[in-house]
């Protein structure tokens, strides 16, 4: 009987091919969009996410207690070598701890505040620095004494590779410090804020120009988001007298965009199939309003109230399910297409105050497109009652015209 | 159940009153009426005498006002919308005026399909609608969809699909209305075969004195109350 019914809906769906044709290109245009927005958004998402954490912050940090108010070296903190083994449990992808102090910097021609950091290369994969683009030479090790400087920051201090930079920081006894740097390398970042806002040095040769063999920032990078929170709990417990923080609490900007985000593909979504729904109701009033005597008929024969509301809905449903097939397998061809990214570089600057890069690559998350799919079918069924039910509702004899 | 006794369908005290406009419109009134088992029945009357009603009202597309409608021993008023369908799937062949297929079916499909909402199996489903087809002399058009038939092939369609399932009451409501006489005279044939044959029960609703030709008892109405119930001489 259902079979019977399918095969009902399928030919009244040709059999009125231009109107069902425009009701089919309009949800495959619909749900097209809203897949490719949402992978677009996501893209943006995971990129916001991604630039949050790779810019030094990490999943979690953490930090002596006062820090992030008044940084420097007196709030600093050691650590114990096995403090990893003890919290890992497999979810770490990386680990790097750092000296952080405010400093100037100053060449010849130009003096600008940065924020100086002493890094161990070997650990600096989790962040930026490990995959920066290096003019010159990166730094060797730990206790490598040349410093680092962005591109955007030496061309304002008009300096070059190979010179040298004085820098100006206070040491862990109070007191000022000065030494000269010889600038080993320029590393090239996503965006010029990056590139101006550190400079980095070898972790052992800060420590010592510093006078405190501590560490102001511990940054771990986990290989997955959802182990963020286990992880920081597991943290806190053993290090008890220090902050631990996670990435949207200390980039609550991009935080906020990253929440925006989520409510945006919901909101885009609503738009969309909102507009959808009012069209397949309209299509499918004139389909089954024009078919009053026919669905009349089969009533009049003896088919039941139930079967005939389950045939409307069977034609909705078939025409939504034809139309978010395709609209996925489109949106699926784009993004493809777009594998690579889309260039944003044309308005890079705006981009760039929102912490993201200047690619854009868009980002299909399976469950994504498993709500959008079934929330369009059970849009199409709940849009298809209302014309099944009225189909049923016309008395009998009105709807045989008689 | 149906037996030479019981009526196969039966009518007390019926009256209809359309009550949808401001005035009430009385379309029959106080009528009994029986039609036993085998008996081919003839409604004639006027335009607005309530045939198309009393047709309605036995087939249960449509409700009484007041008094009982028994079709197969079964009081319509006291079944509920999904078993009165039921009861029209199981006990009534319908033959409407005109749209009466199924425009997106073949013939075999619109005859099958009545088959299949009794839940028939496939193969005896299909060896029934092609049987019904060819003992009406369209077996060869089986596959054809209504578009594709003249009016009077889409007629013996909606015959072959209304006996197919062995109904104990065949209700035709102006079958010959869009045939010229010819087919006409070919319909009422083959339904008066059907009835001497296969003892078909028939109620026929028809302006056409042709069919008083064919029927073998007639019931006149006028204004909504049986005027005259003989039995047709010569037939
Ligand atoms: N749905 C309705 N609403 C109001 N009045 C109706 C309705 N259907 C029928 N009537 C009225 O009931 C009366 C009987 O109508 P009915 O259709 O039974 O007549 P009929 O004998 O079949 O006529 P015809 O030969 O023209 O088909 C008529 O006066 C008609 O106007
Ligand atoms: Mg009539």
């Amino acid at each position: 009987m259902l079979l019977k019914l399918l095969q009902l809906s399928i030919r009244n769906i040709l059999r009125h091919r231009r109107r069902n044709g425009v009701m089919l290109a309009a949800i495959v245009v619909a749900v097209a969009a809203v897949v490719l927005m949402s992978s677009l958004i996501r893209g943006m998402q995971e990129d916001l996410a991604e630039t949050a954490v790779a810019s030094l912050l990490g999943h979690v940090k953490v930090l002596a207690p006062g820090y992030r108010d008044d940084p420097g070296i007196q709030r600093s903190f050691a650590l114990a070598e096995d403090w990893a083994s003890e919290v890992d449990e497999g979810a770490v992808a990386g680990w790097a701890a750092r000296v952080r102090v405010p400093a100037v910097i100053m060449s010849e021609r130009g003096t600008r505040g940065v924020q100086f950091v002493g890094v161990n290369p070997a650990q600096e994969g989790i962040s930026f620095l490990g995959g920066a683009k290096i003019v010159g030479e990166f730094l060797r090790d730990g206790a490598d004494g040349r410093i680092l400087v962005g591109r955007a920051l030496a061309e304002q201090l008009e300096t070059k590779v190979g010179r040298r930079l004085v820098i100006i920081t206070q040491g862990a006894d109070g007191l000022s410090r000065e030494a000269g740097f010889r600038i080993a390398g320029l590393y090239e970042a996503q965006g010029e804020n990056l590139e101006k806002a550190f400079a980095f040095t070898g972790v052992d040769a800060l420590q010592r120009l510093l006078g405190a063999p501590a560490f102001t920032e511990l940054s771990i990078r986990l290989h997955e988001e959802p182990a963020l929170a286990p992880m920081k709990e597991r943290l806190a417990a053993r290090l008890t007298d220090l902050d631990v923080l996670d990435w949207r609490e200390l980039a609550p900007q991009a935080a906020a965009m990253f929440l925006f985000a989520d409510a945006a593909i919901f909101i885009w979504f609503l738009i969309m199939m909102g507009a959808l729904v009012f069209g397949l109701v309209n299509t499918l009033v004139t389909s089954v309003m024009e078919r009053v005597r026919e669905l009349g008929m089969l009533r009049a024969l003896g088919m039941r109230p139930s079967s005939v509301v389950l045939q409307v809905v069977l034609e909705a449903g078939i025409l939504m399910l034809m139309g978010v097939a395709v609209g996925v397998a489109l949106a699926g061809a784009v993004i493809y297409w777009l594998a690579d990214g889309i260039d944003l570089s044309l308005w890079a600057e705006g981009v760039e105050t929102f912490g993201m890069s200047t690619v854009l690559r868009p980002v299909a998350l399976a469950e994504d497109v498993l709500l959008i799919v079934a929330m369009s079918l059970a849009l199409g069924v709940a849009a298809s009652l209302y014309p099944a039910w009225r189909a049923v509702k016309v008395r009998l004899l009105e709807a045989l015209g008689r | 159940m149906s037996s030479a006794s019981q009526a196969v369908a039966r009518c007390v005290n019926v009256s209809r009153i359309y009550e949808e406009d401001a005035v009430p419109v009385t379309a029959l009134t106080n009528v009994d009426f029986e039609l036993a088992q085998g008996e081919f029945v003839g409604l004639a009357g006027p335009s607005g005498s309530g045939k198309s009603t009393l047709l309605n009202l036995i087939g249960g597309l449509d409700r009484a006002s007041q008094g009982e409608i028994a079709v197969d021993g079964v009081a319509l008023q006291t079944l509920n919308e999904t078993q009165l369908a039921d009861l029209r799937l199981h006990k009534i062949g319908f033959v409407f005026q005109s749209y009466n297929l199924v425009p997106v079916l073949s013939a075999q499909e619109n005859v099958e399909f009545i088959l299949q909402l009794q839940g028939v199996h496939p193969t005896a489903r299909r060896e029934r609608a092609l049987d019904a087809l060819a003992s009406l002399g369209i077996g060869t058009l089986a596959h054809r969809r209504p578009g594709e038939l003249s009016s009077g092939q889409q007629q013996r369609v909606a015959i072959a699909r209304s006996i197919v399932t062995n109904p104990v009451l065949l209700l035709a409501d102006e079958p010959s209305a869009n045939l010229d006489s010819a087919t006409t005279e070919e319909l009422l044939k083959l339904l008066r075969r059907l009835n001497d044959e296969r003892g078909l029960s028939i109620l026929t609703a028809t302006h056409d004195p042709l069919v008083m030709g064919y029927a073998k008892r007639r019931v006149q109405l006028r204004d909504g109350a049986i005027v005259e119930d003989a039995a047709v001489s010569g037939a």
